[in-house]
């Protein structure tokens, strides 16, 4: 239902944080999150940063598998 | 409004067929178009072509008619002179039609003619044959231009949408998408940046080289409307094959990847003005790719495919996971998507 | 973990018959075009869920838009999502052709901008969306209020999931949560689901993403007891955004609210609250009640309830196709008949 756009932000000023895809830019709301800084990597929605993104698939997946098998999860 | 400035826009006057209309003509189209064949008499008189000809006829109504990397001028000429090239066929002769919205500024009429004037120098073609009308306001937007070109094919060559075979290699001759992600974004209020600009460019020079180097060539088709991913699926249609894409291999440039991320696009649908997909039997390919790749226009060509003879009408790629998916055809208009 | 490696956990399930449903349609859309239905083992069955919001956008909401557009000359500002679906007379794209102001943005806040710059125009957000989409959407009244304008306003179809899980439980028996809603609301509903006895399992949108939950869904379900597992850590916390749903309580309230398909569901919808009647659509401009009508052959309903498949339905790729689409399932590009019809047949 929501297309998520992951992207490194740029700048942040009054609430809007400036964010790039590729070299694709755009000013987006930051109004959601808190302390948001460039070089932060969010998740974009509709324009405004609904989430912080804070590593790869990859190794969120090598945590998950781990702790499902250590019975955590 | 004062005369200064009604001097400065096109008028009703102007295509009245009066002295205003010859003003026009010499001004601008007589200055930038002039050639032997261009005459003042009611059709031009040609040397018909030795061999087989081509024809072919596009109208142009892109809004706006400025984007970055050319504009309506240069398009009317690149877009028919791509479609003969296609045919293997040397673009000879142009005609082009102007309808010219009430008010627009004779500055940038004469931008659009000198635009044209390089572009059609470049691809070699003379402008033979032209006519102007003049709309009401608001009738037309801005300027539309129609093209007509006729070209001699090469001979030796026969080139179809008809003729791909199973097992030929499919060729892109560069980054795609290019001319449709920056319309969009010229058009539309969307907020984003990018450094993003048309790909439109004249193609005969890259058609002759190739030929030069083989005649041995199936398909070859410019991906305007619609882009690359809909003329694929024509020619599975047309030859009756499949195609398999090799996804990872088509080159999309990153900040049109950006774009499509955004808006929720697929790059493979967005129009190309400056692009060719070549069909061609395998064991050409690498000279194919060699020969473009020294061209000005297709340095970053690519083999992104293959013709089979499995899954006929289908465009089928293998996904990340290993998994093959039929690539989706867009609906109709194509339209930017949060869901 | 490698793609390969999560692929063989799912490929290796033999327990017995497990249906997942994944909620939403970004979710579906990747999962055709990744092609992850050919790696299931026919123990596993996916059902596509109702998180489309444009799929379970009821006909008439497209209606009181045509009728804003087209005889009240409203500048209708809309995600391009919902211009092509058919209304009961028409879509927007007809009510463009005819003449009205149709204009597509990328974010609600871009059409308070176009309000505040075209003072002469008054313009409609068409405000569709689950909790991902709908904080957007209050933002963008919040800056009308600042901007102190009066010619902005959102027409309002805005929905949330938890009421839907409990509607379809017993269809299901893993969900797999939408990532996005997640992101936004937290963890909490759903844990409080699995408390009930009700399995899922939060998930990304990328190709490991989907192959983990579906291999975390696996596990857990050969371990018998109910359970909920945030597969999507590196987005989604376990409060969420705090500050996106505040501007939701603040702007909105819930009501019983119809999906396309479903009906009335009691306690899913989200309207503007009355204090706030200056910027809702339906009172500034006193919309009569519309009452729309779709299709009747059109099964869409079921679809979404995932009691049939898309190809069980008559309309399904004759009448009904993505060039000429009858129902909601098959304009969106996440709908569940147009990802059937794109890429469903075999190869």
């Amino acid at each position: 239902m929501c297309v998520g756009l992951s992207a490194k932000v740029v700048k942040v000023q009054d609430g809007m944080a400036l964010i790039d895809a590729d070299g694709a830019r755009r000013e987006v709301s930051a109004k959601m999150l808190d302390s948001l800084e460039p070089g932060d990597y969010v998740m974009v929605h509709a324009g405004i940063a609904i989430a912080k993104i804070t590593e790869d698939d990859d190794e969120q997946s090598d945590e998950l598998i781990e702790e499902l098998n250590e019975g955590i999860i | 409004m004062d005369n200064k400035n009604t001097a400065e826009v096109i008028t009703l006057a102007h295509g009245a067929g009066g002295h205003q209309t010859s003003e026009l003509i010499d001004k601008v189209f007589k200055a930038h178009f002039s050639n032997p064949d261009l005459t003042a008499d009611d059709a031009a008189v040609l040397a018909a072509p030795k061999g087989r000809m081509a024809m072919t006829t596009d109208g142009f109504i892109v809004s706006p008619a400025f984007f970055p990397g050319g504009n309506i001028g240069k398009l009317s000429i690149c877009g028919t002179v791509n479609d003969l090239a296609c045919m293997g066929a040397k673009p000879l002769y142009l005609s082009c039609a102007f309808v010219i919205e009430e008010g627009f500024p004779m500055e940038k009429l004469e931008e659009i003619a000198a635009a044209m004037e390089k572009t059609a120098a470049e691809a070699g073609v003379r402008v033979v044959s032209g006519d102007t009308k003049v709309a009401g306001k608001g009738q037309v937007d801005g300027v539309f231009i129609t093209t007509t070109g006729v070209g001699e094919i090469r001979e030796g060559v026969e080139t179809s949408g008809t003729l791909a075979k199973p097992g030929d290699a499919v060729i892109v001759t560069g980054d795609i998408g290019r001319h449709g992600c920056t319309i969009l974004l010229q058009r539309e209020d969307f907020g984003i940046e990018a450094n993003v600009t048309s790909d439109c460019a004249p193609l005969w020079g890259t058609v002759n080289a190739l030929l030069d180097a083989t005649n041995d060539i199936h398909v070859i088709r410019d991906a305007t409307r619609g882009g690359v991913g809909t003329v694929l699926y024509e020619i599975t249609g047309q030859s009756n094959v499949g195609i398999e894409l090799n996804a990872s291999a088509i080159p999309v440039a990153p900040e049109v990847k950006g774009v499509c991320g955004m808006l929720g696009l697929e790059p493979l649908y967005l129009a190309c003005e400056g692009r060719l997909v070549i069909i061609a039997p395998n064991d050409k390919a690498e000279l194919i790719l060699e020969t473009l790749r020294k061209q000005p226009y297709s340095q970053n060509a690519a083999i992104i495919g293959t013709i089979t003879a499995d899954h006929p009408g289908k465009v089928v790629m293998e996904t990340e996971i290993g998994a093959k998916t039929v690539l989706s055809q867009p609906g109709g208009e194509l339209l930017p998507r949060i869901c | 973990m490698k793609n390969e490696q999560l692929k063989a956990i799912i490929e290796n399930y033999n327990g017995p018959k497990l249906r997942i449903m994944e909620v939403c349609g970004t979710h579906t859309h990747e999962i055709f075009r990744l092609g992850i239905r050919k790696i299931l083992p026919p123990s596993i069955e996916l059902i596509s869920g109702p998180g489309c919001p444009v799929c379970v956008t009821p006909v008439s909401f497209i209606d009181e838009a045509v009728m804003l557009a087209l005889e009240y000359s409203c500048t209708v500002c809309t995600f391009g999502d919902l211009v092509r679906v058919p209304g009961t007379k028409m879509s927007l794209a007809g009510a463009r052709a005819e003449g009205g102001k149709i204009h597509i943005v990328y974010s609600p806040m871009d059409a308070e901008i176009h309000a505040k710059e075209h003072p002469e125009e008054q313009v409609v957000f068409l405000s569709v969306g689950f909790e991902t989409t709908t904080p957007a959407s209050c933002l963008a009244v919040s800056m009308a209020e600042e901007d102190g304008i009066d010619n902005f306003s959102l027409l309002t179809a805005n929905k949330t999931m938890p009421s839907a899980y409990e509607m379809l439980k017993d269809f299901v028996d893993v969900y797999l949560y939408p990532g996005h809603v997640n992101a936004v609301m937290g963890n909490a509903e759903c844990r409080k689901l699995a408390e009930q006895g009700i399995s899922g399992v939060v998930s990304g949108f990328t190709a490991n993403e989907l192959l983990s939950a579906l291999a975390v869904s696996v596990v857990k379900s050969q371990q018998g007891k109910p359970f909920f597992v945030n597969a999507y850590p590196r987005v989604v916390t376990e409060e969420g955004s705090p500050a996106a749903r505040a501007m939701m309580d603040k702007y909105l309230e819930t009501y019983d609210c119809e999906w396309r398909g479903l009906g009335i569901i009691p306690a899913s919808g989200k309207r503007l609250k009355d204090e706030y009647a200056a910027y809702d659509a339906r009172k500034k401009y006193s919309l009569p009640k519309v009452e729309g009508h779709g299709n009747p052959a059109c099964r869409c309903g079921e679809v979404l309830q995932g009691k049939i498949k898309p190809s069980d339905c008559p309309c399904f790729g004759k009448a009904c196709n993505p060039m000429h689409p009858v129902g909601a399932c098959m304009v969106s590009n996440e709908g569940a008949c147009s990802a059937y019809y794109q890429y469903g047949e075999e190869l």
